[in-house]
């Protein structure tokens, strides 16, 4: 699994040094592991990959300069379940979140040198990896979507549902994406991280430290 | 981890599992020259909750004989009885485990895998005619059992072992990870549980050396057999047929089966997923 030993990680883009990034004997590159809630943007010939159980993960690249990255996100969905009351209030709040995750994404993009007019969008996820539990994954769905068309991007590809974990490996360089059903022997740990994941975004927007831009 | 760890690991995961009562008695009949048609019924009919499921079974399309078997004495002529042995054991597998929880799979998930595994190894025993199928049954349910002692007995690094899996692209095989993370796999494990409970020594190769074929003893054919079912078992659950999905067959395995890889993977499987609904309701109901 080493790398070649001259060999490093192209240099992270400023904001993205944090990231995990190793060698990837399969796909002969250096990867960037994201994790639910995180997202990268690179220029560099090297990958971004990811695993999804009901979160979404767009990928996006400017088709011209290949400057391009990857996000990982879900709606707080269990608010508005709850709370039937407020319904109305988390709806707009979780959907508040999903833009956050898609503005962060492409002005980072913007920022290093993409255009809007040449971005193109590939989405993965939103499975129902857990029979007994509501469809969030079609919620997140929805929500891009239309969050899509709002911003009038295309979607050149997608997969999309289903009932699958899915392994999603993307190289913003070239578009070139690679996803690969899991095995439900995973599907436990994906399902916990996303739950991980939702507590914590539970928590900040409670204490308000959502940033809005 | 040394040997003698493993061998205390499964000692403390014994005590939690033991093997059907009803397996055990047939078993020993079945391997004692003695012993008669007559004898092995009796000891079926002894057991109301195993004649019913044997019966379930034989007249299930999973056989498919064309006439209604009512009878236990029919049931035990038409299967066999090496075959009846395997069922006591395949037809309570979930029940035999379920001492061995864990908090990492659910036991579903766990069971699914080697279901698909056990119906793909009886499609690919029946289809080369010289393995016994029931067998290769009983054997894909078994293959993995060294998994549930493992989850149960080692929280920890098995969490460790399957990060590791997804931080590395799905490309690095579960039983890589857990050598890389604890120095022992899974195979191991289960083949160590097969040899305190003193299973049929088919059943030991296939469950200890599926991930390493040359290694078994006395059974290569079969568990050269489990091998390609289970990779063939994970096309399979993904709803896949490119070979580039899952991990690499070992070509040796090809050879040993005598099997032709070519025009069989996609029928095989598909046969597999049209089986695996019943077969469901069969073996791992309640």
């Amino acid at each position: 699994m080493a790398a070649p030993s001259n060999f490093r990680p192209p240099l992270a883009l400023p904001g993205f040094e944090h990231v995990r990034r190793a060698w990837h004997e399969a796909h002969d590159t250096y990867a960037a592991r994201l994790l639910p809630g995180e997202y990268y943007v690179t220029k560099s010939d090297e990958a971004v990959y990811t695993t999804l159980g009901s979160c979404i993960s767009a990928c996006v690249r400017d088709r011209v300069t290949g400057v391009g990255g990857m996000n990982h996100f879900m709606l707080p969905a269990s608010a508005s379940a709850d709370r039937d009351s407020w319904r109305s209030t988390s709806l707009s709040e979780a959907t508040r979140y999903g833009n956050f995750a898609m503005e962060h994404l492409i002005n980072d993009i913007l920022k290093n040198g993409g255009q809007k007019k040449n971005l193109e969008v590939k989405l993965f996820g939103g499975g129902r990896i857990m029979s007994n539990m509501t469809d969030v994954g079609m919620r997140n769905i929805t929500f891009i979507y239309d969050y899509l068309k709002t911003e009038g991007l295309k979607v050149v590809s997608e997969d999309l549902g289903d009932v699958y974990p899915r392994m999603v490996v993307y190289f913003p360089l070239t578009g070139k994406v690679r996803v690969k059903r899991l095995r439900s022997l995973h599907t436990n740990t994906i399902a916990a991280q996303e739950v991980q994941y939702l507590e914590s975004i539970k928590e900040k927007s409670v204490s308000g430290d959502v940033e809005l831009f | 981890m040394s040997k003698i760890n493993i061998t205390e690991l499964v000692k403390a995961a014994g005590n939690l599992v033991s093997l059907p009562d009803i397996f055990i008695r047939i078993n020993q009949l079945v391997e004692n020259p003695q012993s008669s048609l007559d004898d092995i019924t009796k000891v079926v009919s002894q057991d109301p909750s195993f004649t019913v499921r044997l019966l379930r079974i034989a007249n299930s399309p999973f056989y498919g004989f064309s006439t209604a078997i009512e009878t236990v004495s029919r049931a035990v002529t038409l299967i066999g009885t090496s075959q009846v042995r395997h069922l006591a054991l395949s037809t309570s597998v979930s029940r035999t485990f379920e001492g061995l929880p864990n908090e990492l799979v659910s036991m579903d998930n766990f069971w699914k895998h080697s279901l698909y595994c056990a119906l793909i190894a009886r499609i690919l025993a029946h289809r080369l005619r010289k393995t016994d199928p029931e067998a290769l049954f009983t054997a894909g349910l078994l293959h993995d059992i060294g998994e549930l002692v493992i989850f149960n007995r080692l929280p920890g690094p098995a969490k460790e072992v399957l990060l590791r899996v997804l931080d590395s692209g799905d490309e690095m095989p579960v039983y890589e990870a857990e050598r890389q993370t604890m120095g022992f796999d899974h195979a191991q494990v289960g083949g160590e549980l097969a040899l305190q409970w003193n299973l049929p020594p088919l059943l030991q190769d296939c469950i200890a050396h599926h991930h390493d074929i040359l290694q078994a003893q006395n059974c290569p054919v079969e568990t050269a057999i489990i091998h390609i079912a289970n990779t063939l078992a994970l096309m399979a659950e993904v709803d896949s047929i490119n070979l580039d999905d899952v991990p690499a067959i070992d070509p040796q395995a090809w050879e040993i089966t005598g099997l032709e890889p070519g025009d069989l993977i996609e029928p095989v499987i598909r046969e597999a997923q049209e089986e695996f609904i019943d077969a469901q309701k069969l073996f791992l109901g309640n």
